[in-house]
This record gives C-alpha cells, structure tokens and sequence, in this order.
C-alpha cells in the first residue's frame, strides 16, 4: 500500500516534469517582423520544439522496430494470408465508425460500418463483405470537427504520431467509448491498433523512405500531410475544390516583368 | 408564331451557349491531362534510359505542361515578394532544378503503368479570366489499388497548364509551401536561405 503511494507520488512528480520540459521547450513567437509572425501563426505549431524532439523519438522507434517488422509483413508474410488479417482488423473498427457516424448524423456511412461488420461475423471477421467499397472510418476527433472544434495546435504524440488538440482529446475519448474495448478486453483495442500500424505502415515503406530522402524538413512535410489528410477525412471527400485550392494561375506564370515592378514600387 | 420560334431559340441559344463553353474547356484539359499522362508513362518509364536522360525528358515534360514559375512563386510563399531579382531567378531554376530530379527519379520505379480519366469538374473562381477545370484521374502502380490524382488546370484560349496535383486529396504544392515556410523561417527569413537549401538539395 504505502509503495503504491510513493509509486505514485513519483509518477507525478515525473509528469510535473516532464509537462514542464514541454512547456519550457515551446516556441517564443517572432516579435516585430510581421511575415514571421504570420509564418508563425500559419504553422499553428506552438509546442514546435517539443514535437520535434517526440518526432526524432518516433522516428528512432519507426526505424528500429515499426518499418522492420512492417517490411517483413509486407516481404515475407504469405499474400493470401493478407486479407484476412486485414480485413478483421478493418472489421474490428466498425463498431466506432458506426458510434461516430450516429454522432455526426451521417446515417448513410453508419448503416455501410454496420453492415459491414455484422456481414462478416459469420466469418469471425475475417471476410471483406464489400470488396468494391472503401471501409467507413470514424473516430471521435473527426465528430468533434463535424460538431465544429477547432484543431487546435499541432501535437505530436509518442509513439501514436500526429494529431492535434481536438484529435488528441478524441484519441483518449475512443479508449472510453469504443464499443469493442468496452466489450472486449482493451488488449484487444490494443493488438488492433499495433496490428493496424504495421499494416498502414507496409503499404508506404517506399513512400516514406522517399520522403525522408527528398524532402528539406522532413518534420515540416509530415506536419502538412498529416493535416491535409486529416481534413480530407473529415470531409470525407466531399471538400469544396474551389475554396480548399490553392491560388495558383496563369497569370502567376513567366516571369512577369511588370508585375515584379509593381511590386518593388508598392514596397518602396 | 415565328416570332415566338425566333425567341425560343435565341433564349435557348443564349442558355447553351455558357454551358456549351465551360463544357468545351473540360473536354480540352481533359484531352490535355490524358496526353500529358501517357506521354509521361511512355517517355519515363522506359528502363533504357539514363538517369539523366530521363531528367531531360522530365524537363520537358514539366515544363510545357506545368505553370513552372507560378508554382514556384505560389510555394515560395511571402518572402517572394521581398527577394531582389536576381535572388528570384535563382530561385526559379533551382527549383525547377530539385523538382525535375526528385520526379524524374520516382518515375525510374514505375513501370508498365495505366491511366484513366475519371471525371471532370469546372472550378473557375468568380470574376476569373482563365478557366480552371479539375480532372479527376487514377493512376495504376498496381492493378488493384490505384492512386487518385487530381489535376488543376488553368487554361486560357489554347493555353493549358497544370497548376497544382492533388494525390489522394493531397495538394503537391501546399506540401512544399509548408515544408519551404518551415525551412525560411527556422533559417534567414528571406528567400536566400531557401536557396542555400536548395542549392544543397541538388548537388547532393
């Protein structure tokens, strides 16, 4: 009992630490230069520095232990035992997805989870009972971004990756609320969610050595398509092409003498 | 009577006729995605080719079919604006420089690719003097899950130029701003730390 408390009392005095490490370690916002301040706040990352130290962490663990093991999947797991095990663990999400698409009020996408689910339980879930349709996936962070939460700044998480304030409260709403954890063993959440990285993670083995290969600030690419894939997933698909665009046109094009003159005019 | 027949068909000319236009410059850009695309499967993934005739042929390729410049000032965010010209220039052909390389290499792995256009979208903006059209497309590395690219393109008359390519709802070009923000503003703050950056990149 007593080494229970004082087990405790340290787990929170490492906590207390470690939260002001991370606060400590946050960026300072650029004052008086207004293009970097403007840079700043686009970025919207004020614990930077923190999760840059965490993405080194999750790096070193993804080439040690997560690309390895996602290699070997991909390389020597037998192929025809692939769909199976993916399909129980796509299986294995749509009691959520149904829970989450309820709670956006998009009956549609819940009756596909459902059917999806309770078709393949004669199978234990190993089947994929509509092979010509993607699988439905939601989760708590993407209700409250339909419920109209902001993001909130970028957080990148150990071990888990990125997300963000409202993704992160989401992440830790699911492990309450997922009807398998509660039905099941958490263990069983657990297993799917490994089982569900090394899967995700042999499908672009090649795309992420690309990218660490070409890119000029590896942190910075994986923050921007971590949250344009975000936002596709909320939407799911359906974004407005003309407003989510960036402005590039042919007016942008040739290095347009007048307008450079223009500019330098307007600046002086 | 016949004034009512003349009527009816002017109304009716006049109906179709912005229809029949934003239709004819998504036919046109698809025709143009399409062509671009498999002269790109062609050309670049014909395994006798060197690494650097592959890159001259990207050039190419990248540079009749893409709003180079535009793209490159679109990613360079606001510190363009600041740049002195000779800094911009610079800038310019080295990113073309990266791009060429870092495209013309990932094609190297492709081989014996298909194409098809699935849809077609007009997304002109208001009060725009080009047309935009989006040509949804999937592209097949491997038969059975392809990859769903989206093209923007900007046309005006016969000009077409893709401005910005969407993969898996993905945009190309807010990637690099992002990745080239984060760059500037952890080094000088101006396009010249870019462009050490860059230079970098290339001659690694």
């Amino acid at each position: 009992m007593l080494n229970s408390v004082s087990n405790f009392r340290f787990l929170r005095f490492a906590m207390a630490l470690t939260l002001m490490g991370a606060l400590s370690a946050c960026a300072t916002p650029p004052s008086g230069d207004a293009d970097a301040r403007a840079a700043y706040d686009e970025a919207n990352d004020p614990f930077e520095p923190a999760n840059r130290m965490v993405f080194a962490a999750n790096v070193m663990v993804d080439q040690l232990v997560l690309q390895p093991t996602a290699v070997t999947y991909r390389d020597i797991f037998p192929d025809n035992l692939k769909p199976p095990v993916e399909n129980f663990i796509t299986n294995l999400f749509m009691p959520l997805s149904f829970l989450h698409a309820l709670l956006q009020g998009d009956m549609d996408r819940a009756e596909k989870a459902a059917a999806r689910f309770f078709t393949a339980l004669p199978t234990l879930l190993l089947a994929n009972t509509f092979p010509d349709e993607p699988p439905v996936f939601e989760d708590a962070g993407q209700t409250l971004a339909t419920w109209g939460f902001e993001e909130g700044p970028y957080i990148m998480l150990p071990l888990l990756g990125p997300s963000s304030v409202r993704d992160t409260l989401g992440t830790v709403t699911d492990f309450f609320i997922d009807p398998v954890g509660i039905v099941a063993d958490n263990e069983v959440t657990i297993g799917r969610a490994v089982g569900n990285a090394v899967v995700t993670r042999s499908r672009n083995i090649d795309q992420v050595r690309d990218l660490q290969r070409t890119s000029l600030d590896y942190y910075a690419a994986v923050r921007s398509l971590h949250r344009q894939q975000r936002a596709a997933t909320i939407s799911n698909g359906a974004d407005k092409p003309v407003q989510s665009a960036p402005t590039i046109g042919l007016d942008l094009d040739g290095p347009s003498e007048d307008e450079g003159k223009k500019e330098t005019a307007a600046t002086k | 009577m016949r004034l009512i027949a003349a009527f009816v068909l002017a109304l009716a000319v006049a109906t179709a006729a912005p229809a029949a236009r934003a239709d004819s410059h998504l036919d046109a850009s698809t025709k143009f995605i399409s062509d671009l695309a498999n002269e790109a499967i062609e050309t670049l993934t014909d395994k006798s080719n060197t690494s650097e005739e592959r890159r001259d042929k990207f050039r190419k390729l990248f540079r009749d079919g893409f709003a180079v410049n535009g793209i490159a000032r679109f990613v360079a965010g606001r510190y363009w604006r600041k740049a002195p010209d000779a800094e911009r220039t610079e800038y310019l052909a080295l990113f073309e420089d990266v791009i060429v390389n870092t495209w013309a290499d990932r094609f190297s792995q492709y081989s014996g690719q298909k194409f098809e256009v699935k849809s077609a979208v007009d997304a002109t903006p208001a009060k725009s003097k080009e047309n935009v059209a989006l040509i949804e497309s999937l592209f097949f590395t491997i038969p059975t899950s392809p990859v769903r690219i989206e093209w923007r393109v900007a046309s005006k008359g016969d000009l077409f130029k893709i401005v910005d390519v969407k993969l898996e709802g993905i945009s190309m070009a807010t990637t690099q701003r992002d990745e080239f923000n984060s760059v500037v503003s952890k080094s000088g703050r101006d396009l010249a730390s870019l462009i050490d950056e860059l230079r970098r990149r290339r001659d690694s």
